[in-house]
């Protein structure tokens, strides 16, 4: 569920994870995290939780830009973690978001990431248009 | 000559022994790679779950996996 409910972007955010969720069923939760940190649209209500989740999304997306900047590299395009339990993959936005999926064990993660791939154009498009409002 | 090969031969077999028993009692998990990172120039960087590295990386993930997004 997304936080701006006062703006269309919301709305239109939710809806466009609803459609990669449908599409791809081994998703088990997405989330779209913004450049600045915060956490856009999530499948837990506002609360404790939800900033909680927030905060570890963030402190990943940190650790691997860390990662992209000492190993010479501009920026992170996509990360893939197998916990042993499940997957987290992240797709980044243009500017500095990332669209974040967990999944089951026994995903298809290939697929997954292809979805998200093709949901990003989306994502960053309802972004742009919440930005320019 | 032939002693000394069969001598040496049961030697590595026992050392490897060692170091696989050892490896078990310790509950060390296999060096997979499981963490996997794209860069936007399209190279990759991978790590496995028993570096500092990507241990940071799987802690972090498990919890998230854990809760939800």
């Amino acid at each position: 569920m997304a936080e701006r409910s006062g703006a269309g972007t919301a709305q239109d955010l939710d809806r466009v994870l609803a459609n990669l969720r449908a599409l791809s069923d081994d998703i088990e939760s997405c989330a779209v995290l913004s450049g600045d940190g915060d956490l856009i649209s999530s499948s837990h209500e506002p609360g404790a939780e939800r900033e909680r989740v927030g905060a570890i999304l963030a402190a990943l997306v940190n650790l691997a830009e860390r990662v992209a900047r000492e190993s010479g590299k501009g920026h992170i395009s996509q990360l893939r973690i197998d916990t042993g339990g499940g997957h987290l993959l992240m797709v980044r936005l243009d500017g500095g978001g990332v669209l974040a999926a967990t999944t089951g064990q026994d995903a298809r993660v290939g697929l997954v990431l292809y979805d998200m791939r093709n949901s990003r154009g989306e994502v960053e498009k309802v972004l742009a248009e919440g930005s320019d409002e | 000559m032939k002693k000394l090969l069969r001598g040496l031969f049961l030697l590595g077999a026992i050392a490897g022994a060692v170091y696989a028993v050892r490896g078990y009692l310790q509950g060390r998990p296999p060096a997979t790679e499981n963490v996997h990172i794209i860069f936007d120039d399209g190279s990759v960087r991978s790590m496995a779950s028993n570096t500092t590295e990507g241990q940071e990386f799987t802690d972090i993930a498990r919890k998230l996996v854990e809760v939800g997004l």
